[in-house]
């Protein structure tokens, strides 16, 4: 068998491998089930715990912007 | 064990209904998360189709779209940083898993086009917005930031036309919020409820407080210089622009449409009040109107609309549509209220040649079809799929919704005046008002649509906050008696998944089903089960 | 103090639409014409030939049938309205000059029309062949080319109705003349309401509400005798030798035409000095100018979007500015503190409320009690607590000053 047969050969089984390994993630949901049962509650974590401006405080100035007024 | 029905149901997928002994998708699902055991076996050619077309490429494609538009740094700074995109949006894949359940051939397809047209506009205003952001870039208003314009999701993208080959425009809040909702229901409370923190009462419209609640907990990117607010498309929107001019703190344009859009003498007003806009927009990018830009942009989006209006003709008077509602229904309000963008026309391509083929074999494209459907009014975004399950319940066929018919119109671009004019028309239909919040009568075109799409049954949303639509809910009642028309409420709070939940939704429905229509179900595996925690 | 000589006359004028000097109004042969908005310019309905009626609902507390065709999710105020025209309580309406400046009533004066329903099409609301609906567009803006539009709205929506359905001269003149008797009334309330502005006022919030109020619901030419009476007798009416309140207020916020709304709070210790609400006097009473060789209907289009403070307004200045002006308004009345109130379901004042709250406490220094009510206010204990407190928050405030 050439080498070139034995590559061509390597990386269909290794596009098999990736294909049913794939296929395994996609059919028994376990990108669903990472993100659900693992990433989500890592971020939700992550968020709830950020440090967070107080908007309430953001100023409010009365003139601050002119009046955009055309009269096209 | 009959080895011919085995492998019948290996290669084509189990059956739909229980008669012919069903596929029983309830019991593929995890209960309370939605999660599935697994995926769907939709039989050889269509599991295959989703894994490879769908699933994969998808994923694919989402990455690319990531790397061309702004780049991972952008993307992960801004999960890092927003709430909104890391919590919502990289389950997407379960987004189109509960749209798509049980679809077959051109349905499957169809359909998950229109998905992959939503998913790459949601990434594009994500990325721009990340790209522009001054807190993910130290603070720096770089030059992507100075070449985007900020808007309220209800101003028309077609504002900006005249823009667009220099700038960007992104809402404010339609992919922070609006797009949140469908995709992953629970990321929106936490906005609502921070608005209520601040002592807004609970009754005012949900996806308002939503709006401004993104606003309160500091998860809006500082991504443009001025922003374009608008009115519609009704009373707390106009208070919400109030609360995010406070919390936005930048130059502000209010471009307020005439309420009274049936009135011939508004239009003069409107014209000259969007004429106003883009002063204020040349005022503050320095770049003047490109008439020739916006007249490009109008013919394009003529072009989708001009498509839609295909779809409409092969819905109403065909089996052969191979939209589910839930498509048709997001696809639509999405373009028609963005505006144009390359990937529409895209999809619309895939959709076209889809359709074209369906019509042409006689395809009956949901078989299982016992009664035609017309949604009316807006839909609960935390459960827009409830029309996959009730077709895959029930046989009931959404084929078109208000939402869907609301920008009923091309622009007509010989003259500027011309074109001024449509422009007006069209954004005085804003999304939620031609026939939900505006004129009465408007909300009774209902049974022209329902004549015209050959639909024998209402289903009809009953947002619990929208005054508009609460105002008439007796007007309604009274005319489905008279007319003897079969309707079954959907009640609803738009994005807050608490106020009525999605088991209740679905309980109604089934009641309605099985004690006026005296209907058994396609798949009774789906009548009652738990997705409490779902996505 | 010495009690107002027509105050019982007026309080019997408030408990019904339909009172004593609109019958003898429509006896002599005026048409009744009814608003619920302030952007509907009443001046002009009142010409020669008709009256303004501002709708209320005076002791609607249970709108059943109401409810039913408009849910119990909108306001009360609107449902109270529609229960009422349902009862015929409006049915000595010959107009309706409508607005859709909110959505609730502009579902209730869209319920009034004739709908081209199968289902209701012998339903008449209002049961008089005589009447109409018209709607007219209100801009949300406060420009040149918002007074134009609706200088064009009111002349087409309005006057062109009145004069066709009803042979209404609405000729240049007796606009004038319309605008000299609604300006009559306006300086006479503003007459009467300036007494709040005493140290110790010589009215009470309730009896000034009560004045307005019966000026906004009466024929113009029928009520004015009364207060010019009323104008005559403040002139010389003494105050209580001791204070009878603790604290002044001013009251901003969502329609209110409940006096005893007003009677509660003054209950609780603090005096009502100035009314910036939807039925109140600092907007609707302030005198038209009209000049000479302008056009009146463009002038009175203008005003009205001029004086209103109405949250619906949009420009960014406009938003802004509503704030200072209750900060001057406080400053105006002597008023130690504000009392922001919404009414149950009005989204407009839902979101204000929350901004005047934070912002007139911490940019003006003004203690602000914020507060949610039905349009007929039957959860007085839960209120009266809640005002009790705030006026012992603000006496605290000013032993901490020093005052």
């Amino acid at each position: 068998m050439s080498k070139f047969a034995k590559f061509l050969f390597k990386l269909c089984g290794i596009v098999l491998v990736l294909n049913v390994a794939l296929f395994a993630v996609f059919f028994f949901d376990l990108d669903g089930k990472l993100l659900f049962n693992v990433v989500e509650p890592f971020l939700k974590n992550h968020y709830d715990n950020m440090e967070r401006r107080d908007t309430l405080q953001t100023p409010y100035d009365m003139d601050k912007f002119p009046k955009y007024d055309y009269n096209t | 064990m009959n080895i011919k029905k085995t492998l019948k149901d290996f290669w084509y997928g189990k059956p739909h209904s229980a008669e012919e002994g069903g596929r029983r998708l309830g019991d593929i699902m995890e209960d309370k998360t939605g999660l599935y055991k697994h995926r769907e076996w939709r039989g050889v050619p269509d599991t295959m189709y989703y894994f490879y077309n769908i699933w994969l490429y998808n994923y694919i494609h989402m990455v690319m779209d990531i790397m061309q538009m702004g780049g991972l740094v952008n993307f992960v700074k801004g999960v890092l940083r927003y709430r909104w995109v890391g919590q919502t949006y990289l389950p997407v894949m379960h987004w189109f898993d509960r749209g798509l359940q049980g679809m077959r051939g051109a349905a499957l397809r169809g359909s998950a086009w229109h998905y992959r047209g939503m998913v790459s506009t949601t990434i594009r205003q994500f990325q721009r917005m990340f790209a522009a952001d001054t807190r993910l870039h130290g603070g720096v208003q770089n030059d992507v930031y100075k070449h985007t314009i900020a808007s309220n999701e209800t101003v028309w993208g077609g504002m900006f036309y005249p823009w667009s080959d220099k700038f960007m425009y992104v809402p404010m809040e339609m992919i922070p919020y609006f797009v949140t909702c469908h995709v992953n229901s629970h990321t929106v409370l936490n906005y609502i409820d921070a608005v209520q923190s601040i002592g807004l009462p609970g009754d005012p419209c949900p996806m308002c407080q939503a709006e401004a609640g993104i606003f309160v907990l500091d998860d809006v990117p500082d991504y443009a210089p001025m922003v374009v607010t608008c009115n519609e498309a009704c009373d707390a929107s106009v208070s919400t622009s109030t609360l995010q001019d406070w919390f936005f703190d930048k130059p502000l344009y209010s471009l307020p449409m005439p309420m009274q859009f049936d009135d011939p003498l508004v239009k003069k007003y409107c014209m000259r009040e969007i004429e106003n806009c883009w002063k204020f927009i040349e005022d503050q990018t320095g770049v003047p109107f490109n008439w020739d830009q916006m007249v490009k942009k109008l013919e394009a989006q003529n072009e989708l609309q001009r498509f839609e209006w295909e779809k409409w003709e092969v819905a109403a008077n065909t089996n052969s549509y191979p939209i589910n509602g839930v498509a048709q229904a997001l696809y639509r309000i999405y373009q028609t209220q963005y505006g144009d963008w390359e990937i529409w026309h895209f999809c619309d391509k895939k959709v076209r040649k889809i359709m074209e083929k369906c019509v042409a074999k006689k395809i009956n494209t949901f078989p299982q079809t016992r009664h035609r459907v017309i949604a009316w009014s807006c839909a609960p975004l935390y459960y827009s799929n409830w029309c996959t399950w009730a077709y895959n319940c029930w046989g009931l066929n959404v084929i078109i919704n208000m939402d869907s018919l609301m920008f009923n119109m091309t622009m007509r671009t010989d003259t500027y005046e011309h074109a001024l004019e449509d422009c007006a028309q069209y954004h005085m239909w804003a999304p939620m008002r031609r026939m939900a919040v505006g004129g009465m009568k408007h909300m009774f075109e209902l049974w022209e649509y329902m004549e015209k799409f050959n639909c024998d049954m209402v289903a009809m949303y009953d947002q619990l906050q929208c005054k508009g639509v609460q105002g008439l809910h007796g007007l309604f009642e009274d005319e489905f008696r008279d007319r003897n028309v079969h309707a079954f409420w959907i009640p609803h709070a738009l994005p807050d998944s608490r106020t009525v939940s999605r088991a209740e939704i679905r309980r109604l429905i089934n009641d309605y089903m099985s004690t006026v229509m005296h209907e058994e179900p396609l798949d009774p595996s789906l009548l009652d089960f738990d997705d409490s925690m779902t996505w | 103090m010495r009690d107002l000589k027509h105050l019982i006359y007026f309080e019997n004028l408030l408990q019904e639409a339909n009172n004593d000097l609109v019958k003898q109004a429509k006896a002599e042969g005026k048409r009744a014409i009814g608003y619920t908005c302030y952007f509907m310019p009443e001046v002009l309905l009142d010409l020669p030939g008709c009256f303004s009626v501002r709708l209320r609902a005076p002791r609607c507390t249970s709108p059943d049938i109401a409810t039913y065709y408009m849910s119990g999710r909108v306001c009360h105020y609107a449902r109270s309205l529609m229960e009422r025209a349902l009862e015929g309580g409006y049915n000595f309406l010959d107009a309706q000059m409508a607005t859709e400046t909110c959505t609730a009533t502009c579902r209730f004066q869209e319920h009034l029309e004739q709908k081209h329903l199968d289902s209701v099409k012998d339903m008449r609301i209002i049961d008089n062949d005589d009447f109409f609906c018209s709607f007219s567009d209100v801009p949300f803006k406060n420009n040149e080319i918002a007074y134009e539009h609706f200088t064009d709205q009111l002349r087409v929506h309005v006057l062109k109705e009145l004069h066709d359905h009803f042979g209404i001269d609405t000729s240049e003149a007796a606009i004038r003349e319309a605008v000299e008797q609604h300006n009559e009334v306006c300086r006479l309330i503003n007459e009467i309401g300036d007494y709040r502005k005493l140290d110790n006022p010589t009215i009470t919030g309730y009896e000034f509400h009560v004045i307005q109020l019966v000026s906004l619901v009466c024929p113009k030419q029928l009520i004015l005798p009364y207060l010019r009476e009323t104008a005559e007798e403040m002139k010389t009416r003494e105050p209580d030798m001791k204070k009878e309140f603790r604290c002044k207020v001013v009251l901003a916020g969502s329609e209110n035409d409940d006096p005893d709304f007003t009677k509660l709070i003054e209950s609780c210790g603090a005096r009502v000095v100035c009314d910036r609400h939807c039925y109140g006097a600092v907007e609707s009473r302030v005198p038209i100018e009209l000049k000479e060789g302008e056009d009146p209907v463009y002038t009175i289009a203008k005003h009205y979007l001029v004086t209103s403070n109405c949250p619906r307004f949009m420009p960014q200045d406009e938003m802004r500015a509503r704030k200072q002006r209750i900060a001057d308004l406080a400053k105006q009345y002597h008023a130690d503190g504000v009392i922001v109130v919404s009414n149950k379901f009005c989204e407009y004042w839902s979101y204000e409320r929350v901004i005047d709250t934070v912002i007139l406490r911490r940019d003006f220094g003004l203690p602000v009690c914020s507060i949610e009510k039905e349009y007929i206010n039957s959860a007085s204990g839960q209120l009266r607590t809640r005002f009790q407190a705030f006026v012992e928050s603000v006496e605290i405030k000013q032993i901490q000053e020093g005052k």
